[in-house]
């Protein structure tokens, strides 16, 4: 696995979401792009969401054990963001294993990345979220601070 | 250039090379292999070509024509630019070219590689 330190290449504060609001699995879509348009480098918000919904269509971005990872290719963007974000009640999200999810990887990117770390990233974050410790640690994340020492520490072990 | 019915329209293209790019991902095995080794489930792929033959509807079938024109040479028929680069040919672009004085009424090309231009100011 390549070390999930890397992620912290991608997200900053303000992709740290301590508590999403949404009711629905759109209504996810929804605030996740909102929250990512803040970025400079978001070109435009509504072509992200479709974007994020046109992949669900594909097949849901749900991993299992409380854990989605929706994400996708967009003209909309500039360079390659992810944001962290958490759901305390959790969400139908037509998961393999049925369960509600909690914990949300969005990971959005160009249609080409240059250095090609789209689909690496990819891999490193399902893989990261497949530890049960991981997901433990991430669901008392109460800052990005705390994401960042998980993301740190993590590939030490 | 960057009135909302001018942005409606490139988003609406947009949209739709992003669905068309999802779709040869999705059909490429080795993409599709390793989303799946991830744990992702792409099975909807019928879906999503309704989705794109759905969308393509929506679309100003004058776009549409030019889009289709460009996409035969160039699978990204439309690029953002950067710094008056076009991303797809990464060629400075003339000072004439200009989405604040251009037509409203025509999409703005690249001049040297001929893709869609999608830059609003």
């Amino acid at each position: 696995m390549a070390e999930p330190s890397r992620i912290l290449n991608y997200v900053d504060e303000r992709f740290f979401v301590r508590d999403l609001r949404a009711k629905s699995k759109d209504g996810v879509l929804k605030e996740l792009a909102e929250y990512l348009s803040q970025d400079k480098d978001v070109r435009d918000a509504t072509l992200v969401l479709e974007m994020l919904r046109k992949r669900e269509s594909l097949g849901s971005t749900a991993i299992g054990s409380g854990v989605a990872i929706p994400h996708g290719r967009t003209l909309a963007i500039a360079s390659i963001k992810v944001l962290f974000a958490r759901h305390q009640k959790g969400i139908d999200f037509e998961s393999p294993d049925g369960a509600p999810v909690h914990l949300f990887f969005a990971i959005v990117a160009p249609p080409q990345d240059r250095n090609n770390e789209y689909l690496p990233l990819l891999g490193t974050i399902a893989e990261l979220v497949k530890e049960k410790k991981v997901r433990g640690m991430l669901m008392k994340a109460a800052t990005f601070a705390d994401l960042r020492q998980i993301l740190e520490g993590w590939g030490d072990e | 250039m960057s009135d909302g019915r001018t942005l409606e329209r490139l988003q609406k293209l947009s949209h739709l090379q992003d669905i068309e790019l999802m779709i040869r991902e999705a059909e490429d095995t080795k993409t599709k292999q390793r989303e799946e080794e991830m744990g992702f489930t792409l099975q909807g792929l019928e879906k999503l070509r309704a989705a794109r033959e759905k969308w393509r509807n929506q679309v100003d079938p004058k776009d549409l024509r030019v889009f289709d024109r460009i996409a035969k040479r160039h699978p990204r028929a439309i690029v953002p630019v950067e710094d008056r680069i076009c991303l797809g040919c990464y060629m400075a672009l003339p000072t004439s070219i200009n989405p604040a004085t251009a037509d409203p009424d025509r999409l703005m090309t690249c001049e040297n590689c001929g893709r869609i231009l999608f830059w609003l100011e």
